[in-house]
């Protein structure tokens, strides 16, 4: 994608001669005017966002994480959030009140009572929503996409994102960066969060670091605390040179690997639940 | 690729199946308001029946004319299109049906782009979305405006477009419909009540004769005007309730 700057001019009437990106997926978009171009899809849309995921298990913190982002990032770059919720839009509720980004460009995507399936096998819901805010708040430079509360196991696609932050907490424990897992091991980003809280919870924050580091093959992991400066500046330049990597050209997007198969809770179900996969 | 295939069943299979990718699992067709409006689980079957007859057909018919009117005469199928569009939009008042079919539309066109973008059915669709969307705002009909107003072709008219690609004949574009309801239903009802997967199952094996009749009923229009205009005031009810409440599982 090439680069882009605040600066752009309103997109081009259709018909008017202009040269706008063309997504390389959709090559057969030049057989057709650009009138129809531009209907497609929003292929020809005036500005394509660095797509950054935002997983983990529930309660680590991952719409804390984003508000942080809002907050520290809105004066500099041009954000948009989408919150994916199993049940409520709760999310996107919080976002909205903590103030930290215009309200509008916060949106839900309800997931069907299955959120892993909208970050991954049928992304449809999330593309769809994440275009929107493209084309009405273009330019934009980063769509935050929060995927619902989960377990370990689940991933964005990257046919959805392009690049990804995993959250774990102190909170959750000290052993579970040692339990991999494809987010844990090979999301662009490990972020181990509420550092402030591991003199309450036992846990040794080095010690949980060098194990996560260890289950990544050496990928980036940061220990994060919103009270802890020194880490939300790291939070943030891990955010400006992934968002330069993505506009170089330079930045592959990453699959961190399938769910295993993963068991849901129904209390209802005769065996507490049902055992399934997306494979 | 711009061939018509002989009817196929195997790409009938495809596009029934849950697992295409169009945002469809965020759907229960309305199960889930009704539900929470006090609808009895027993009497799924019976909402399952009063969609076909209403709303449901009213779709089938739009896809079997949408259909039609792309593998018709090339200088037509752009003002045809538009013409079946708006012949759904006059027989579909509720913004919330509006917006929800709208949305699912989006996730079948974005499926057809990559898949059959350079068939003359899809360029017909993509020609009349910019038709539509640069139509005068005086020859609009009054509504709602904004998200709901993006024009954005509903879900029948896409689908009947890519039944075209596909070389479905106008009897399965109608049964695609109507199967695809009354699945939506029926596994949504798994998510919403305690239910025995068996069942619900066998809700569907019951609902395919009407199903079948349904489809029967309007695999011969052609015309817009012929398109039946079968609505349903309870069921826009319950889905404009549904847009406002703020815990649920699907969207609509």
């Amino acid at each position: 994608m090439p680069d882009h700057t605040h600066d752009h001019q309103p997109a081009p009437a259709p018909g008017q001669p202009h040269d706008h990106a063309h997504d390389h997926a959709h090559a057969h978009a030049h057989a057709h005017d650009d009138a129809v171009a531009q209907a497609r899809g929003h292929i020809a849309a005036p500005t394509r966002s660095l797509r950054l995921g935002v997983a983990g298990p529930v309660g680590t913190g991952k719409s804390s994480l984003i508000a942080l982002v809002c907050r520290e990032l809105s004066g500099e770059l041009a954000l948009g959030v989408i919150t994916n919720d199993i049940y409520t839009d709760e999310d996107a509720r919080f976002l909205r009140s903590a103030g930290v980004l215009d309200p509008e460009r916060i949106r839900a995507v309800e997931t069907g009572a299955c959120p892993h399936t909208a970050i991954r096998d049928d992304v449809t819901a999330n593309l769809l929503a994440v275009e929107d805010l493209e084309e009405d708040f273009a330019p934009l430079d980063v769509v935050l996409v929060e995927s619902g509360g989960d377990n370990l196991t689940a991933t964005f696609s990257p046919a959805l994102v392009d690049a990804q932050i995993f959250v774990l907490d102190v909170a959750g424990g000290g052993d579970v960066a040692r339990k991999g897992g494809p987010g844990i091991g090979r999301a662009d980003l490990l972020v181990v969060n509420k550092t402030d809280l591991a003199p309450y919870v036992g846990v040794d924050v080095p010690q949980m670091v060098a194990d996560a580091t260890t289950a990544r093959d050496g990928r980036p992991v940061l220990a994060l605390s919103r009270h802890d400066a020194a880490s939300v500046e790291a939070l943030k330049d891990w955010v400006r040179v992934m968002l330069a990597a993505h506009r170089a050209g330079a930045h592959v997007p990453q699959d961190p690997g399938p769910m295993a198969p993963h068991f849901h809770a129904d209390e209802d179900h005769p065996a507490g639940g049902i055992l399934h996969s997306h494979a | 690729m711009t061939a018509v295939h002989p009817p196929t069943s195997v790409l009938f299979a495809l596009l029934a199946d849950a697992r295409l990718p169009t945002g469809g699992h965020t759907q229960s067709a309305g199960l889930e308001p009704a539900l929470l409006a006090g609808l009895a689980v027993a009497d799924v079957p019976g909402y399952i029946g009063g969609r076909l007859a209403t709303v449901t057909r009213t779709e089938a018919a739009v896809a079997v004319v949408a259909r039609h009117v792309v593998l018709g005469d090339p200088d037509e199928r752009v003002a045809g299109l538009r013409a079946v569009w708006q012949a759904w939009a006059a027989r579909t008042p509720a913004p919330a049906l509006r917006e929800t079919s709208q949305r699912l539309g989006r996730g079948y066109l974005r499926l057809a782009h990559r898949l059959w973008g350079a068939h003359p059915a899809v360029v017909a669709l993509d020609a009349a979305v910019v038709a539509e969307r640069t139509r005068p705002s005086a020859e609009r009909p009054a509504g709602p405006v904004g998200r709901s107003d993006r024009g954005q072709p509903p879900r029948p008219l896409v689908l009947g477009v890519v039944g075209a690609c596909v070389g479905l004949d106008a009897r399965q574009v109608a049964q695609l419909v109507g199967y695809d309801d009354v699945q939506t239903i029926a596994s949504a009802t798994l998510k919403l009540a305690p239910v025995d997967p068996a069942d619900a199952t066998g809700w569907v094996v019951a609902a395919a004769p009407t199903v079948e009749a349904m489809a029967a009923r309007v695999a011969h229009l052609t015309d817009p005007d012929d398109i039946p205009a079968s609505g349903a005031p309870l069921l826009e009810e319950w889905a404009q309730q549904h847009v406002r409440r703020t815990e649920r599982l699907f969207s609509a």
